[in-house]
């Protein structure tokens, strides 16, 4: 919009029409006190703070013209009474006075009000020091009160609002910003207020309390200190606290958060301001998860195994140890019979040398980043290929865009999406989501469809073929192959035929084709639900994705929802058995997980090295194989049941202990600093990778893999095209192997940035540059002055990666694998839904951990009526691989034919029941007795 | 100088007009059915525009203008009756409906048929629970006489009436927090603008307008506009029915054209009847307790809007408290901010504490006889920091009994004060002061 020109307390400056006038004056350096208005929320001019003068030009009612005065000057018409600033827009010639004396008896008067319910204990209260009612009441406020002491309210306090918040009704001045953020922001509108008055109160409406994954932000945006965390509260005093910039690694979205530290003890996480990725905002499972960092269960020393025991050793014994073994299985079997498997929560530089070690020391390409459960879903290739291209900002992304969500639960899986979306939508975006159930996403969707469970793949193909219909003949954007196969996968597919298939109307497939279509910028978000259909569904939305244009340019591609923080890391990395970092196909794979646990029991491998991971706890087949092998490494946090086979257990840094990089959904790659000493005698999984890799150089371990080129093919793995050959280069050079002597993480990072494709240029010091412009915009942290809180984000904000699609060097891959018509010989498909409160082993000794739920399974009605199974009832589902008992549980949002359980709960594994990423059950009540 | 014609209170011309036929009878429901049947919607807008109907729920905005803010071609709208009558002293509404409640359903009818709306709703205090009762058996009866519902005398027009029982909120009678309760939120104002005739109920266009506003409707189709205004006044045409309370001889509602001074109201035998006990008059309060205070002095003021508005008070809601010389001016402002506070929604700042402060210290000086030296000023500073800076008028309203009391009889503060004030220095200077919380 145009920019008008306001005056204000006599200085005369452009803004943007429409700001209001709280904004527009501290576009001019000019601060008006607020408390109820907050910059991310719809102002509501509750709290009378901003009250300011306000005046417009006199307009001659003939010419709608200012009407000048003798001094040539517009004739200014003051409104009658002073105006709240947060609700008025300015207007071409506003002046606007926020000094004048009726403006200070009016600020003056508002605090004094505010203040004579408030109990003024700042001395105990968590607010103190960080606190806008503070800070306001020196800088605006009377420097005494009338009010007799005597007379103040008293309320019965704390009240619990829900397990994590508090509610402190004396301190509570009312703003309603903790309401509105629920209701507005987050989607949860699980607040509300009750009675009238100075008995007005917030009040929790859900059931249970303050049901919403992001209740820790509304301590945050409290002007007081009304809302307190369970999690911190009387625990410190805001000044004693140093802030350390890390990145959360519960989740893809890689939010940046602030430890807050007193010395060395974790005292609250904060939100660090970035308007890529997470705004000012954080889920409760970043705010509150992290509290395993300080757990007393976590390892303090290595162990080895002596006599049936692990018994703690130093760090030299069981490096050596581990070279040793591993080098003596490499001697006498192989490096194939080695294989290594690292959490997808371990940063970039942990990952790439996890696979240096294995691919040059070894020679070998057993390595994998997943457990190796049935339920694994294939490497998702095309979110680095048709990824979000450079420069995507969902903050800054709005009218003329479109996100299709498909197949995922965003608020479960990446919390922080829905804020996101959310945002997006408010500025005009459109939101279509495809589920085969309700997510809640669906409430804020502008068009929301449900295929048929396990329809996905026909939804999609009926999209293209829609697509395809329009724009067919046109050439594509970008570099591809496989249009005239792709032409003829898709004319054995009507879109009718496809909308009899999946269950949504043809119409409306078309409709969502044609709005994609338009969209000037389009993403398409999937979930695990939709990575469980297999690699075609990746595949297909990739090709949905290019045949629409929504491919290699800011605002546009994919967004593939991963497990973990950094599972896009670890395949940028080369942690798996079939490409090398930069997805440079091999002509030989390895092992995947799910090979290894065959392989060692059959004694095929014999040594594993499993850093982060946890199989064992979920599978009795890696369990069995991990009893089983010669030779086990567990580098871990904790004593899991995984570390409690092995033969040396390495204790790990946490997240918190170390510096890294972290790559996040949207190709983010965020460096994460240190924020304690290490645990123990804990060290980063780099460092142990290294110790080990140095041992084996002692032991003369000669280096597997030769320097030259080796041979493999240059072609990503998305593109199965034909043309191969080293001239389309996306390979990797395998340079001299290094001496391994690096001495920080940094020079890790400027060997990935050398030699992984996509990398280049990511140092730390790149990453850690602020200052203005460019991709590294200095976050404005001015929501410091409305919440009181700092935000402050002093390590930059990261840096996208291009997609490999982007400068066409690389070609996409338009062939389809031919829909399959899955057998339907059980009734019901067996959905694992992903929580975000799981049996996550980072959940540990956090609040949260009371809501990771027990193991159910959900039924629809429909099917609860047909199988007669009530709620509680003790069920048996049976499948081709097995059997597994569960507590049914029958709720509205679960279709017809889906029999939905909790992914990743602890003690609990459907690794019985499960024969690949989808299983096909019945389900029979267990009648006792 | 008493009506022949009435026009709302039509009872005293035929007492049992509170039945469907009686009012059928008597001409009721005949101004609809022509419209409905003969007249554009834009001709009783026109109508009631030239008749000068004026809002009697307190501002007096005329209707036929607020009528015209709807935005063209945004359907639905809807009409809203505002029957939350609760502002101290005003109780012409619920005799309104006791008394002629088919007149006013035929108003909500003819004026949603001129806003050209299909749904109207009544939104009546809670307390009124025998009025709502009243009222849905009026609504049945002309459903029954295909006055309402679908295709309404074979002319395609279809209107819904229902009636709505609040919980009890003084705060539900502006308009924008009647919204918020009819929408089943909590009862609190919504910011403005936007106005509800462009976005209200539902976000849709809406008009609010009182009972008796919507009760004259029928009335000036019926008998024409130059019938209308040859009552009352030029700038406040037609009639208004006072609510007079307080201490009178005959306190009630009486019908009275605009115009007619204070004093007839108060002591003609037909009216008021004069003071109890032939008192002297020390405070009136011409609109209900948000309108400022008038005295003896001001009872040749005329009882219309410009009238009222010249002596410095508003005619607001009608309701005029008279009170004699044995009430103390502490103690009314202490009652009647008492019941600010109770009714303030808690929404803003300056309303919630500021009513809530008024109220301790008001209740101590007042009713406790136990003053600090500073009270004056600090009253004074309290309604201050209040006057204009509220979100809506609840928290205006509240300075106008203290800020009243405090001008027109400043002497009865200081006497307390003086009084507390000697009371102290026998105690001695240090005593703790007795203090009952």
């Amino acid at each position: 919009m145009a920019d008008v020109t306001i005056t204000v307390n006599g200085v005369t400056f452009r803004v943007p029409a429409g700001t209001n006038v709280v904004d527009a004056a501290r576009i001019g350096g000019i601060s008006i006190p607020v408390f109820c208005y907050h910059p991310r929320m719809k102002p509501v001019g509750m709290c009378r703070m901003c009250l300011v003068q306000v005046g417009t030009p006199r307009l001659d009612p003939a010419t709608r013209q200012p009407m000048l005065g003798e001094d040539g000057r517009p004739v200014i018409a003051m409104m009658p009474k002073l105006q709240t600033g947060c609700t008025t827009p300015v207007s071409e010639g506003m002046v606007i006075n926020t000094e004048s004396d009726e403006v200070q008896f009016a600020q003056k008067g508002v605090l004094e009000f505010l203040l004579t319910s408030h109990p003024l204990d700042c001395p105990v209260c968590d607010k103190g020091g960080e606190c806008p009612l503070q800070n306001l009441t020196m800088a605006w406020g009377p420097g005494n009160s009338r009010f007799d002491y005597n007379d103040k309210v008293h309320f019965e306090k704390p009240v619990h609002l829900g397990d994590l918040i508090l509610l402190d009704r004396e301190r509570c001045i009312l703003c309603a910003r903790c309401v509105r953020f629920q209701d507005e922001l987050a989607d949860d509108p699980v607040l509300g207020f009750d009675n009238r008055g100075r008995n007005w109160m917030i009040i929790s409406k859900s059931d249970p309390p303050f049901d919403s994954k992001f209740s820790g932000n509304t301590t945050d945006i409290c002007p007081v200190g009304a809302l307190t965390s369970a999690d911190f509260r009387f625990k410190a005093r805001v000044w004693e606290l140093s802030s350390k910039p890390v990145v959360c690694t519960l989740c893809p979205v890689g939010c940046n958060l602030s430890l807050d530290m007193r010395y060395d003890q974790l005292m609250r996480v904060m939100p660090r301001e970035n308007g890529a990725v997470n705004d000012i905002w954080i889920c409760d499972k970043g705010r509150f998860g992290h509290r395993f960092i300080e757990h007393e269960s976590r390892l303090t020393t290595p162990l080895i195994r002596k006599g049936g025991h692990l018994v703690e050793a130093s760090w030299d014994e069981a490096l050596a140890l581990v070279a040793e073994k591993l080098a003596a299985v490499q001697s006498s079997r192989g490096g194939s019979a080695i294989a290594g498997l690292a959490s997808p929560r371990l940063s970039n530089e942990d990952l790439y040398l996890f696979q240096k070690l294995f691919r040059e020391y070894f020679g070998s390409h057993n390595l994998d980043h997943m457990p190796g459960s049935a339920a694994d879903v294939d490497y998702d290739e095309h979110g680095a290929l048709m990824g979000v291209g450079k420069g995507t900002n969902l903050m800054e992304m709005g009218a003329e865009s479109l996100v299709l969500v498909i197949g995922a639960d965003p608020e479960e899986e990446a919390p922080l999406y829905v804020l996101r979306l959310r945002a997006m939508l408010e500025r005009g975006a459109k939101l279509v989501v495809a589920n085969m159930r309700p997510t809640k996403l669906d409430r804020s969707a502008t068009t929301r469809l449900y295929y048929q469970p396990g329809s996905e793949l026909a939804f999609v193909r009926g999209l293209l073929r829609a697509v395809f219909d329009r724009v067919g003949h046109e050439r594509l954007h970008l570099k591809h192959s496989g249009l005239e196969q792709l032409r003829k996968t898709l004319s054995d597919l009507s879109v009718e035929q496809a909308a009899e298939l999946c269950g949504v109307p043809a119409e409306t497939i078309r409709a969502v084709a044609q709005a994609l279509l338009e969209a000037k910028q389009g993403l398409i978000m999937y979930g695990a639900e939709a990575r469980s259909a297999g690699a075609g569904m990746s595949e297909s939305l990739g090709v949905l994705a290019a045949l629409t244009g929504k491919v290699g340019k800011p605002g546009s591609g994919l967004i593939a929802l991963l497990p973990g923080g950094n599972s896009r890391g670890a395949l940028d990395m080369g942690v798996r058995p079939d490409a090398r970092p930069g997805y440079a196909v091999l002509s030989q794979r390895g092992l995947g997980a799910r090979e290894v646990w065959p392989a060692l029991r059959e004694g095929r491998v014999k040594a594993v090295w499993i850093a982060g991971l946890d199989p064992a706890a979920q599978l009795p087949a890696a369990r069995a194989a991990l009893e089983a092998a010669d030779f086990v490494v567990v580098q871990e946090l904790f004593l899991t049941a995984t570390a409690k086979l092995a033969d040396v257990v390495l204790p790990a840094a946490s997240v918190a202990e170390r510096e890294g990089t972290y790559t996040n959904a949207e190709r983010r790659v965020q460096r994460s600093r240190q924020a304690r000493q290490a645990h123990g005698e804990a060290r980063p999984d780099w460092q142990i990778i290294q110790g080990v890799a140095q041992h084996l150089s002692e032991l003369s371990v000669p280096v597997a893999v030769p320097t030259q080129r080796v041979e493999e093919s240059s072609q990503p793995v998305g593109g199965k095209g034909k043309s191969k050959g080293p001239g389309k280069t996306t390979a990797v050079t395998v340079a001299e192997p290094s001496t391994w002597d690096y001495l920080t993480p940094s020079e890790i990072a400027a060997e990935i940035a050398e030699r992984v494709p996509g990398y280049a240029g990511i140092t730390y010091s790149a990453l850690a540059a602020t200052g203005q412009g460019g991709d590294w915009g200095r976050q404005t942290n001015e929501a410091i002055f409305y919440d009181g809180t700092n935000y402050e984000n002093s390590e930059g904000i990261g840096i996208q990666l291009p997609n490999l699609i982007e400068g066409q060097k690389t070609a996409v891959s338009l062939g389809l694998r031919p829909l399959s018509k899955p057998a339907h010989e059980r009734s019901l498909l067996l959905v694992s839904q992903s929580l975000a409160y799981d049996g996550d082993l980072l959940l540990r000794g956090s609040l949260l951990e009371r809501q990771i739920p027990q193991p159910y399974v959900a039924l629809s009605q429909t099917d609860a009526d047909k199988l007669n199974i009530k709620p509680g009832d003790t069920v048996r589902l049976d499948s081709a691989a097995g059997e597994l008992t569960l507590s049914a549980r029958v709720v509205d949002d679960v279709p017809a034919g889906v029999a939905l359980i909790p992914a990743n709960l602890p003690n609990f594994s459907a690794a019985a029941v499960q024969t690949g990423p989808r299983t096909r059950v019945n389900l029979v009540k267990v009648v006792t007795g | 100088m008493g009506l022949s014609d009435y026009i709302i209170m039509r009872e005293l011309n035929f007492p049992d007009i509170n039945r469907f036929e009686r009012y059928c009878q008597v001409g009721g429901w005949e101004a609809y059915r022509t419209a409905v049947k003969e007249q554009t919607p834009a001709t009783i807008v026109q109508m009631v525009k030239e008749a000068g109907l004026r809002g009697r729920g307190g501002a007096g905005f005329p209707t036929g203008i607020k009528w015209s803010f709807l935005p063209k071609d945004v359907f639905p709208r809807y009409l809203l009756c505002n029957c939350d009558e609760s502002e101290p002293g005003t109780f012409n509404n619920h005799q309104i409906i006791d008394r002629n409640p088919h007149q006013l359903i035929e108003g909500v009818a003819l004026s949603a048929y001129a806003i050209e709306c299909h749904t109207a709703y009544i939104y009546m205090r809670g307390e009124f629970a025998a009025a709502a009762l009243t009222l849905e058996q009026a609504i049945d009866e002309a459903y029954r006489a295909g006055l309402l519902g679908k295709n309404i005398l074979g002319t395609g027009y279809d209107l819904d009436i229902y009636v709505h029982r609040g919980a009890g909120a003084y705060i539900c009678g502006e308009e924008t927090a009647l919204m918020e309760s009819l929408e089943g939120k909590i009862g609190q104002p919504r910011l403005k603008p936007p106005f509800p005739a462009v976005a209200g109920l539902y976000g849709k266009p809406t008009i609010i307008n009182n009972v008796e506003t919507l009760a004259n409707v029928p009335r000036i189709v019926e008998k024409g506009v130059a019938w209308y205004r040859s009552h009352g006044t030029e700038k406040s045409p037609g009639t208004k029915c006072f609510s007079l309370s307080g201490h009178v001889n005959r306190p009630g509602n009486y019908e009275l054209p605009f115009g007619v001074p204070l004093r007839e109201l108060i002591e003609s035998p037909e009216y008021g009847g004069g003071m109890k006990g032939s008192r002297p008059i020390k405070i009136i309060i011409p609109g209900g307790a948000s309108a400022p205070w008038l005295t003896a002095k001001h009872l040749d003021v005329p009882l219309d809007y410009e009238g009222v508005a010249a002596a410095g008070s508003m005619l607001g809601s009608g309701a005029v408290i008279v009170l004699n010389d044995t009430v103390k001016a502490p103690h009314v402002a202490y009652k009647m901010d008492e019941f600010f506070k109770h009714e303030s929604c808690g929404k803003c700042t300056p309303c919630r504490e500021g009513t809530h402060w008024l109220v301790k210290v008001l209740h101590r000086l007042a009713e406790e006889g136990h003053a600090e030296p500073d009270d004056i000023p600090t009253l004074h500073g309290i309604y201050r920091q209040m006057a204009g800076n509220c979100f809506c008028l609840l928290g205006e309203s509240a300075v106008m009994p203290i800020k009243s009391a405090l001008e027109l009889f400043p002497e009865e503060f200081e006497a307390i004060i003086k009084a507390s004030n000697e009371r102290h220095q026998r105690n001695g200077a240090h005593a703790i002061p007795l203090r009952v919380s």
